[in-house]
């Protein structure tokens, strides 16, 4: 792992505030003096940690989209649905636009975070990061701002208690995909150490090396 | 000594490095969430069963992804897709069946859409009114397993049930249709198969499945009868409805039972034929050894009497009419009516037949009758049964002082006497009273009515000038006339008024009575008139009254 | 305030909004772009206060259909009945499931009001320059940003409880038109707090003469 020099500095994303930042140990977090922003995190577990929680993750994803989400029968008739047929039946219904939505922030999102964090683990096993990895990241955080797995789980069990009245349901194994990933993906965030592959990148325009910047030199941005 | 020790002669401690591992532990994370998936895979693969067509003619209610197959009321497939056929003319449906059932998908397995059907052995399928549409299931009994099936449109009617299937022949089919149920004591116990006409064109043979155990009951003995509707006899005897159910009443039905007189009768095989008859009564009908025809012939209409009319000796009934015809009186030649009667006096005459036998030969029957009829009066009458539909029926009674006949015991069908019946009595009241009713002189009493109160208007017009003229003090006589007049007025008027709106009510005055009372009125009208046309000229004789002598 | 405190852009450095990583600009009006992951650099948001503003007031008008229109049409026999949002909450409450009615009132009622005021809020102190509270106000926004998806509960609701009563005849639904529109309250709501820079709030404490939003 690499030491982070004494004399980074560091501008707050919350409060644009100047500050340096001292090697962590594990498990600690740095915090912005003024706002209480976190600056960096040092995430304490294996490094391997983060690709392994992908990889299940994304074996659990496909199997929280392809398998049923749980069983409803009624009146001898019975229904199923996965998260895509939701999307699907809102687009049948003519609300296609939400059934995009829907797609988007239960399926897409989520599976373009896991996609990109699939691709720049892997890649950043190397020493030194290719560029692309740096692209993936950003993709990687937008995705995750839109992925609403959560959300859905509880707009999901508040539907079911509705229908409970009058129907039986049963929880299928998408249910239980859906729920364990609601708890890899903030694991995956949290044991994630992107400060890190940020300084093993290797630059955009491949000038400076990065072991100038440990040494505390601002650089100059491109034109 | 032992105290000084060199540390450079100790060996030294081994390293022990940590080893890099080169998988950490935090993969048994994916690998699981990987050995769950392909649990899952497995498991899917494995308990996936057999995909099958069926072809039906229109898939109406059947959606992909939510139409079961069901047999048994278990869900042994999901429909996954319904497509057009080639050439646009069928649907396709694809099935996927579940493991547990794959082996049933064998060559002459049948398939059909159950939806809510009203068809002549009932409403069926009402539950897939809420449920949605189903794919039913008949299992085969063949070896040979097959994916594509062609639909069967309708339900099939015989299932894989035990049982017997017999043959009925009838001369129509009645309001029997396939699937029309089989009663046993109103117990369903089997439906029709199937009919077609006889080779010879002249009766229809129906095909009939009864179910085990209930097949024993069908014996040598058994007579089937369509039970199919209502059987109301609304006759003389009175009301009397037969209904098997109400499946019976919609679809049709066949009931069958062995009739008392006879013996429960033997086993029989299956596809025995036996005669479809056409009602219960008629198929129970016992032969009766004592059954003979007699004719009557009366001049009174014989509207209201059918065949099958029963026919009662002293209120029992004995027989019934078999034939109502129209025949000429050789005597005046004028038209008369011919009723046949059969007599079946089985059932009566039993007891006394076995208390006598020597009574029970043909020639003491025959003497016995004459004996009746010559000396005691029998006759034969019409009467009614029900006054609201107006039927008669044949009643032997006494008659008394009945005119005298003799009875020609050498005719055959032998002809009996008969008497006016009851009802011609009533038409003559009836008709009496209408002519009552006609003779009265309704004309005459309103040209009556109508100059009486001409003169009474005319009477109230001048005694009302009267009344204005004279002052206001009055002779008591005086006083009491007008009195009296004003009360005879005002009762006059109250007649007029009753006999306008009462005149023809049941509790009003004899018309005679009526004219006697207008007569009187107008007299009395007359003679007011008189008075006041005196009083006009003579107003003193209010006070000094009538002088002597003048009128 | 704390002495010693210094923005970077009072500095005159710009932070990489991606990797955080702190430049020099290549000049004043145009920062240039990261060296270590090529992103534009920018000292604030470009045209935060703006495009913030557009997306609340569209917002806005988009939450009075999201709560007037049904969102959930539902056909029992052959009657249909339209709920709206709250109509939807009232039905929850009236059924005995209360804890159920609170989380979806909360959710889909109160959070995208309380996005809207809080933004307009965060919007109208930074045009003003307070500076007091600023602490609050970052954590205001923080919040803001969090919370923002929980609104989304209600589509998601919407759309399950489609997908599954398919019943009919017994019980079908179908969606009504405030579903788009409540969405589109929810997204718009979302985007704001994302062109929203919290970093406006401390200008005031702070201020520097380089280009922001």
């Amino acid at each position: 792992m690499t030491l982070r020099s004494a004399s980074q500095a560091v501008a707050c994303p919350d409060c644009d505030l100047l500050q340096t930042l001292a090697p962590l140990p594990p498990g600690a977090k740095a915090s912005c003096g003024r706002c209480g922003c976190t600056l960096a995190r040092q995430p304490g577990g294996p490094k391997d940690l983060p690709l392994a929680l992908t990889i299940a993750a994304a074996i659990i994803f496909v199997i929280a989209n392809t398998v049923p989400l749980m069983d409803l029968s009624a009146v001898g008739r019975s229904a199923s649905t996965t998260i895509v047929g939701g999307a699907y039946q809102m687009w049948m219904e003519d609300e296609a636009i939400t059934g995009v939505l829907v797609a988007f922030c239960a399926v897409i999102a989520p599976g373009g975070y896991l996609l990109f964090m699939l691709t720049l683990l892997l890649g950043a096993t190397r020493k030194i990061a290719p560029p692309w990895v740096g692209e993936m990241l950003r993709w990687a955080s937008h995705f995750q701002v839109w992925s609403m797995l959560e959300v859905m789980m509880l707009g999901i069990l508040v539907a079911l208690v509705k229908i409970a009245e009058l129907a039986t349901v049963a929880a299928g194994i998408g249910m239980y995909a859906v729920g364990a990933l609601m708890i890899l993906f903030p694991a995956i965030a949290v044991t994630f150490d992107a400060d890190d592959l940020w300084r093993r990148i290797e630059w955009a325009d491949g000038a400076m090396p990065p072991e100038q910047v440990a040494g505390g030199a601002i650089p100059e941005a491109s034109r | 000594m032992a105290d000084e020790i060199d540390r450079t002669e100790l060996p030294q401690a081994t390293v022990v490095r940590r080893k890099r591992t080169r998988v950490s532990i935090v993969w048994i994370i994916p690998i699981l969430a990987a050995v769950v998936a392909i649990g899952i895979v497995v498991q899917r693969v494995l308990s996936e069963g057999p995909t099958i067509y069926i072809i039906f003619k229109s898939a109406q209610g059947i959606e992909a992804g939510k139409t079961f197959i069901k047999y048994k009321d278990v869900n042994i497939g999901l429909v996954t897709a319904v497509e057009l056929s080639e050439n646009y003319g069928r649907v396709v449906v694809k099935a996927k069946v579940a493991k547990h059932a794959g082996g049933l998908m064998v060559a002459d397995a049948k398939f059909w859409i159950v939806e809510p059907r009203i068809s002549l052995s009932g409403v069926s399928g009402l539950n897939t009114l809420l449920s949605g549409n189903y794919i039913g299931f008949q299992a085969g009994t063949s070896t040979e397993s097959q994916r594509s099936y062609i639909g069967l449109d309708v339900p099939p009617a015989v299932t894989d049930e035990k049982g017997r299937k017999f043959l009925l022949k009838a001369p129509t089919l009645g309001s029997l249709g396939v699937g029309s149920p089989i009663y046993y004591r109103q117990l369903a116990v089997g439906r029709v198969t199937g009919f077609n006409l006889a080779p010879d064109g002249k009766s229809v043979e129906v095909g009939v499945f009864v179910e085990s155990p209930y097949d024993r009951y069908v014996t040598s003995e058994t007579r089937f009868w369509n039970a199919s509707g209502v059987e109301v006899t609304l006759g003389a005897d009175g009301f009397d409805v037969k209904t098997e159910s109400l499946a019976a009443l919609i679809a049709g039905g066949v009931a069958f039972d062995v009739p008392e007189f006879r013996p429960p009768g033997g086993d029989v095989p299956a596809d025995t034929a036996f005669t479809l008859y056409r009602t219960q009564t008629v198929a129970m009908k016992q032969p009766d050894p004592l059954e003979r025809r007699f004719v009557l012939y009366f001049d009174e209409p014989v509207r209201g009497l059918s065949v099958g009319a029963p026919v009662t000796l002293l209120g029992l009934t004995v027989g019934e009419v078999t034939e109502v015809g129209l025949s000429v009186n050789p005597r005046t030649e004028t038209y008369r009516s011919r009723v046949v009667i059969t007599f079946r006096p089985q059932a009566v005459f039993a007891r006394l037949d076995k208390a006598d036998p020597a009574k029970a030969t043909l020639e003491a029957r025959n003497r016995n009758l004459k004996l009746q009829v010559e000396q005691r009066g029998l006759r034969a009458q019409l009467q009614t049964g029900s006054l609201l539909t107006g039927e008669l029926y044949v009643a032997f009674n006494y008659v008394p002082n009945a005119p005298k006949v003799k009875l020609d015991l050498g005719k055959d069908p032998l002809e009996l006497p008969v008497a006016p019946g009851g009802f011609a009595t009533i038409e003559a009241k009836l008709a009496s009273i209408l002519t009552k009713v006609d003779n009265m002189p309704l004309d005459a009493i309103g040209v009556d009515v109508r100059t009486a109160v001409e003169t009474l208007t005319t009477t109230l017009k001048d005694a009302d000038t009267l009344i204005r003229r004279v002052d206001v003090q009055w002779v008591p006589e005086g006083a009491k006339t007008l009195e009296a007049l004003h009360q005879a007025i005002t009762d006059a008027d109250r007649v007029l008024v009753n006999a306008d709106t009462t005149f023809f009510a049941k509790d009003s005055p004899a018309p005679q009575d009526l004219r006697d009372t207008l007569q009187e009125v107008t007299r009395a009208a007359r003679a007011v008139r008189i008075l006041v046309d005196y009083l006009e000229r003579h107003p003193e004789m209010l006070i000094r009254g009538k002088p002597e002598g003048s009128k | 305030m704390t002495r010693g405190t210094v923005t970077a852009a009072q500095a005159g450095l710009v932070s990489c909004e991606a990797c955080q990583l702190l430049s020099r600009p290549a000049n004043a009006d145009e920062p240039g772009f990261c060296r270590r992951c090529g992103e534009e650099l920018e000292f604030r948001r470009h045209a935060a206060i703006e495009k913030t503003w557009a997306l609340i007031v569209a917002a806005a008008i988009c939450y009075i259909p999201a709560n007037a229109l049904p969102v959930l049409n539902t056909t029992s026999l052959g009657e249909t009945e339209a709920d709206t949002i709250l109509g939807g909450v009232a039905f929850l409450y009236t059924s005995g499931s209360w804890p159920l009615a609170l989380i979806v009132l909360v959710a889909s009622v109160m959070i995208p009001l309380g996005k809207l005021v809080a933004l307009s809020y965060l919007l109208i102190t930074v045009q003003r320059g307070s500076v007091a509270n600023s602490h609050d106000r970052t954590r205001l926004y923080r919040m803001v940003e969090f919370i923002g998806r929980w609104s989304m509960l209600d589509v998601f609701v919407d759309t399950f409880t489609v997908a599954l009563v398919q019943l009919s005849p017994l019980m079908s639904v179908a969606p009504g038109t405030g579903v788009l529109f409540f969405a589109a309250v929810v997204v718009l709501t979302m985007l704001a707090a994302e062109t929203f820079d919290p970093r406006l709030i401390w200008d005031a404490t702070n201020p520097h003469r380089n280009r922001h939003g």
